[in-house]
């Protein structure tokens, strides 16, 4: 059941066409922000070649992901080397999902692929350690809550990207490389986005309560992610409610969404840091 | 009044109850004995009452159902859940193989002060249980033996384990990892009536050299120490199921200068009395939980975000994410870049 890290070449291929379509978004971006006149053809072109990067970089970190799963007999739900890669293979299929579907947040991409990235340099640097499937992860919530989770973190790295734009824009040449949304389409775009990450975050914490209730005896317990992904739906709900009830500033709307957004962040990947088990009574 | 609850229904009350719940929620980390469960309740109390004056007096949110439902939703949850902290009961039980389940025995009981304590009318029976065990003794799965009575007299077994409880009557009793071997005892006092029970020995395979137990016959003042020398057949380097029927133990028996070593079946002579080791037996540690809540809370929960869906459903239904607007100024910006290029 275990052995070599045989999963490995094939996640280093897929962080590779993932750091290709990273190159190819800021070449667009630096590109569009010139005094070219074709660029906008050649932005069209550019970003066929992205989405072909990125789903490059799902399908080999699917494959990967597969390959562990075979020899270790379990899925990727464990310790952190495992959550990164899932996470950048789910990030990866939804971005490139939502890249294909929605036209006009495409220039999101010089914004969402280095945050993805983050976790692809930070991979590199873990032991692809064996892990040991706990028995209370026998059990079909957890598949709910992990899949919730991965759609709450991917619309709201969308939702940052946008936001990203925002701020971006604010450097003169940047500024006319995304010249083809106004602040206010974008801005409504990226709060579109953290509704529905609202949806998926409860979605998830739902899940996530009904099977700790059954794997722990308690569905509540304010353990390191159930207090820090508690802040972040009050956050989201907090910004939410905030940009809904008062007329604040777009730049100011974008900070809130990143800040939520790293909140999210800090969530799924802060809490090896400051706890043993990322929940009560995992091992 | 009607002033009033409008003033209660403030967006600004709302932010400022959910800064004052993040900040409970940041307290309440680890659940810390020192920190007063007020930190949670205000705040949530707040956050009740502004939710009820603004679904009450706010018009974009009682005359819009996806809203209305999202509050009252999160109304409920706020509601079940002080219900849930007023009538809860949590324990922590050993029970003994082949024995009834005893509500005398429960420890570290904790409950709410409106529970009505119905503990007493569950009944089960515990019979035996294994536990998989991979290398480098991680603990695998769990299967629990138990009957449980079907209300016409008669017993029905079940195997709960891990993340299958054992309901009855809304109380779910949760395996643990605490569980271990115990000695099946008679003694024979030289007067008086025979009495049998069990003596657990502390939990197994975690204090797998300390299963040791002490124990003062009925009428005596000197305390008997006891020793259960284990051969379960335990590797730590390879798969291991923990099963007492796959185990063998000798009873080792000090009581005083005296120390005899006993095997199933066998008797000592002891100051008072006979003692007998009937055989090896084994006990389950189950953590009980009961919530009447519980499904109430998941029903509210999900109309919440049903609720929720609703809304943004309606907000949404006509602005497709591709606007329009958007589209044809990529149109125009397209003409004239190629009216560029033909130039």
């Amino acid at each position: 059941m275990t052995g070599a890290a045989t999963e490995l070449p094939w996640m280093w291929v897929g962080l590779f066409a993932y750091g290709v379509a990273t190159l190819l978004a800021f070449r667009n971006v630096w590109q569009a922000g010139g005094d070219n006149a074709v660029v906008l053809l050649a932005g069209r072109q550019g970003e066929r070649t992205i989405l072909l990067a990125i789903v490059t970089g799902v399908l080999l970190l699917a494959w990967a992901l597969a390959v562990r799963w075979d020899r270790l007999g379990h899925g990727p739900f464990i310790n952190l080397f495992e959550l990164l890669m899932s996470q950048l293979f789910s990030l990866g299929l939804i971005y490139s999902i939502v890249y294909w579907r929605v036209p006009n947040l495409r220039a999101s991409a010089v914004v969402v692929l280095p945050l993805i990235w983050i976790l692809g340099s930070w991979i590199l640097f873990l032991e692809p350690a064996d892990s040991q499937f706990p028995p209370t992860y026998h059990n079909n919530w957890l598949w709910a809550h992990v899949g919730f989770g991965k759609v709450f973190l991917s619309f709201s790295l969308v939702a940052a990207g946008l936001a990203g734009v925002i701020l971006l824009r604010a450097i003169p040449r940047l500024g006319r490389s995304f010249a083809q949304m106004s602040d206010e389409a974008l801005d409504q775009l990226a709060w579109r986005f953290m509704m529905l990450a609202l949806v998926f975050d409860s979605l998830m914490l739902i899940a996530g309560a009904v099977w700790a209730q059954d794997a722990w005896g308690r569905y509540w317990s304010w353990d390191a992610l159930e207090t820090s992904a508690f802040m972040t739906w009050l956050a989201i709900g907090a910004g939410i409610h905030v940009r809904l009830s008062y007329n604040i500033p777009i730049r100011i709307g974008a900070l809130v969404i990143i800040a939520v957004f790293f909140l999210a962040f800090t969530t799924y990947f802060g809490a090896p840091f400051y706890s043993e088990a990322a929940h009560k009574g995992v091992v | 009044m009607m002033a009033w609850m409008r003033r209660l229904a403030s967006t600004r009350l709302t932010l400022l109850g959910m800064v004052l719940l993040a900040i409970g929620a940041g307290l309440s980390y680890g659940n810390p004995a020192d920190v007063t469960v007020w930190v949670l309740a205000g705040p949530l109390l707040l956050l009740a009452l502004n939710l009820l004056a603004a679904i009450l007096t706010q018009p974009r949110i009682n005359r819009r159902p996806g809203l209305l439902i999202f509050h009252i939703g999160l109304l409920s949850i706020c509601v079940l859940a002080a219900i849930g902290r007023l009538t809860f009961y949590e324990a922590r039980v050993e029970v003994s193989q082949n024995s009834a389940f005893d509500v005398t025995s429960v420890d570290e009981v904790s409950q709410g002060i409106f529970h009505m304590g119905e503990l007493q009318q569950v009944q089960f029976v515990q019979r035996d249980y294994t536990v998989e065990y991979r290398p480098g003794l991680v603990r695998g799965i769990t299967r629990s033996n138990v009957q449980v009575g079907d209300g016409h007299g008669g017993w029905q077994p079940k195997v709960v384990g891990d993340d299958t409880p054992l309901i009855i009557d809304g109380y779910r009793f949760y395996t643990t990892f605490n569980k271990g071997f115990a000695a099946m005892l008679t003694w024979i006092p030289e007067q008086g009536e025979a009495i049998t029970g069990t003596l657990h020995m502390p939990s197994y395979p975690l204090f797998d050299y300390q299963q040791a137990n002490s124990w003062t016959p009925p009428g005596s003042i000197e305390e008997i120490k006891f020793w259960l020398r284990l051969d379960t057949g335990l590797d730590r380097d390879a798969d291991w199921l923990l099963d007492v029927h796959n185990t063998e133990a000798v009873l080792v028996v000090n009581n005083g200068e005296q120390r005899v070593e006993l095997q199933p079946g066998q008797a000592t002579d002891l100051l008072g009395g006979q003692l007998r080791y009937e055989a090896l037996s084994s006990w389950m540690g189950y953590k009980i939980f009961y919530d009447p809540t519980l499904m109430w809370l998941f029903i509210a929960a999900m109309l919440t975000v049903l609720g929720l869906c609703l809304h943004y459903w309606d907000k949404f239904k006509h602005q497709s994410m591709a606007s329009d607007v958007v589209v044809d100024k990529q149109k125009q910006d397209l003409k004239m870049t190629n009216k560029a290029i033909k130039a």
